[in-house]
């Protein structure tokens, strides 16, 4: 009935006997990060190419999107797309896919999709298409225009020139830049948990609840956050040197 | 061949040509010249419809090109382009930059358009720089590898603009060798240079450009003798004065201590 304080060693130790929740909520994490990052980068090069050699119409409104995306709480856009739909009665029902194992004796149940996780990777991908756009535009934007013209000169239409001529450059040259995002972005999932998903910080919070030890809880989460996005820069790291045009 | 009839061009405001005419035969030579800001260069994106003009008419091959519902992008393989700041394409080797149009607008297999590629840096004396990139090459031998990027596509006229004006002195007479070699072997050009000796040695006829219009035009022989022109003397002068002609760059004859 006296329990004794445990020391900061035992807090941690106790804590990290919930490692199957950690995994699970890492994997979570992980996987709306995977896919946020992919729709923003295919969406925001698309805003970027819109942007830039869109002509005037078009390329107000991907700057549009782009601000409004920007200069909106991440919070707010997560609660429209989840809860605008509920309010307008649309039948999202409830449902998910789930994925179940057995690790270490522990039967791990990890839910990797159902409306909230939908609603989260939608909100993430958006927001992120609009940052990522940015770089992109940077990025074409250093890249001379006299390098089009010559392609034109050749007979290439202006979209072919993009694409064969621009792009592999830009692609390269906004590796370092583009690294922010990739960075930001693991560490911007946590808004899910407003929602109700369960990634690592919900995970984390639950560990809280139970054990009452949240100082070393949340010290593990950022160490994995540490290591994950380490992994992420260096990996980029590699991509850059490798992609390197020579003599540049 | 190519007849370029009245363009007029303005940007904004600023009226940059004001009814420019003239035509080119095939085979020839065209020297254009003047002072910076009298249209040069506008003219020369006009005449491949870069930057199209607001009036007047440019027939290629009796086509006209200015035409509406031209199909610009296959006009523009007939006309080859060499920028002032050569343009290469950065991310390709010199033998991909001389290629890519062969393979992404002619559609030519993969190995036939290498193969033509390589022909052109032979004309351009750079087989052997082929798989190097644009930065580990000189400033000159980057511009030799945008005239074989251009003349790869074998388009029916070549349009040089200002091609030596950014390099270093000791480079120029390589660029400008290779231009003479063209000219001799029967190669259709427009040049917009203010190198005079080779003017003199391939221009069939000179133009002067000034303020947006045809001020006086004439065989070398006529602007270096007599011009008619106190402006177009004048300049003559300063660029002699500033530059001189470079002709001991050139070698008209048949030497073989060029390499």
């Amino acid at each position: 009935m006296f329990q004794t304080t445990p020391t900061i060693l035992e807090q941690f130790i106790i804590v990290l006997g919930y490692w199957d929740r950690l995994l699970s909520g890492f994997v979570v994490t992980l996987w709306l990060y995977g896919w946020a990052i992919l729709i923003g980068f295919f969406l925001g090069l698309f805003l970027a190419i819109l942007r830039q050699y869109g002509g005037w119409f078009i390329s107000r409104v991907s700057t549009s999107y782009i601000e409004f995306m920007r200069g909106t709480p991440l919070l707010v856009q997560i609660f429209i797309i989840y809860y605008v739909p509920l309010a307008l009665n649309f039948p999202v029902g409830s449902w998910n896919f789930k994925t179940n194992f057995l690790l270490a004796g522990k039967n791990i149940t990890i839910v990797l999709l159902n409306q909230q996780i939908l609603a989260g990777i939608i909100t993430l991908g958006l927001n992120s298409a609009a940052y990522q756009a940015e770089y992109f535009r940077g990025a074409f934007m250093s890249i001379s225009t006299g390098q089009l013209l010559a392609a034109q000169s050749l007979g290439m239409s202006r979209f072919s020139g993009i694409r064969n001529i621009i792009l592999p450059q830009a692609l390269r040259r906004v590796i370092p830049a583009w690294s922010n995002e990739a960075a930001y972005l693991p560490k911007y999932t946590v808004i899910v948990y407003f929602i109700g998903v369960l990634e690592i910080f919900a995970q984390a919070h639950n560990i809280v609840a139970i054990t009452f030890i949240s100082l070393p809880t949340y010290l593990i989460v950022a160490v994995i956050f540490l290591i994950t996005i380490s992994i992420i820069s260096k990996l980029l790291d590699i991509v850059h040197s490798r992609t390197r045009i020579p003599g540049l | 061949m190519l007849r370029i009839h009245n363009l007029y061009k303005s940007y904004d405001d600023l009226e940059v040509l004001k009814g420019i005419s003239f035509e080119l035969a095939r085979q020839e030579v065209k020297v254009i010249f003047g002072p910076s800001g009298s249209g040069k260069s506008t003219l020369l994106r006009c005449i491949n419809m870069l930057d199209p003009p607001d009036e007047g008419e440019i027939f290629l091959s009796g086509q006209n090109i200015t035409a509406s519902g031209i199909n610009l992008n296959s006009v523009r393989t007939k006309i080859g382009m060499v920028f002032q700041h050569f343009n290469l394409f950065s991310h390709l080797k010199a033998v991909d930059n001389v290629s890519i149009g062969l393979r992404k607008v002619k559609k030519l297999p993969k190995e036939v358009a290498q193969k033509k590629a390589l022909e052109a840096l032979d004309r351009v004396r750079l087989k052997d720089w082929a798989n190097h990139y644009p930065a580990q090459l000189s400033g000159g031998q980057q511009q030799r590898v945008g005239i074989a990027r251009a003349l790869a596509m074998e388009p029916e006229v070549i349009l040089f603009d200002e091609p030596t004006s950014a390099l270093d002195p000791e480079l120029i007479g390589e660029v400008l060798q290779t231009m003479l070699d063209l000219a001799k072997s029967g190669t259709t050009m427009i040049v917009v240079t203010h190198e005079m000796g080779f003017a003199r040695a391939v221009a069939s006829e000179m133009i002067y450009i000034g303020d947006g219009v045809v001020e006086e035009r004439g065989t070398p022989q006529h602007f270096f003798t007599s011009p008619n022109s106190d402006r177009v003397k004048r300049f003559l002068n300063q660029l002699n004065t500033l530059y001189g002609t470079h002709e001991q760059l050139l070698q008209t004859g048949d030497e073989e201590n060029y390499k």
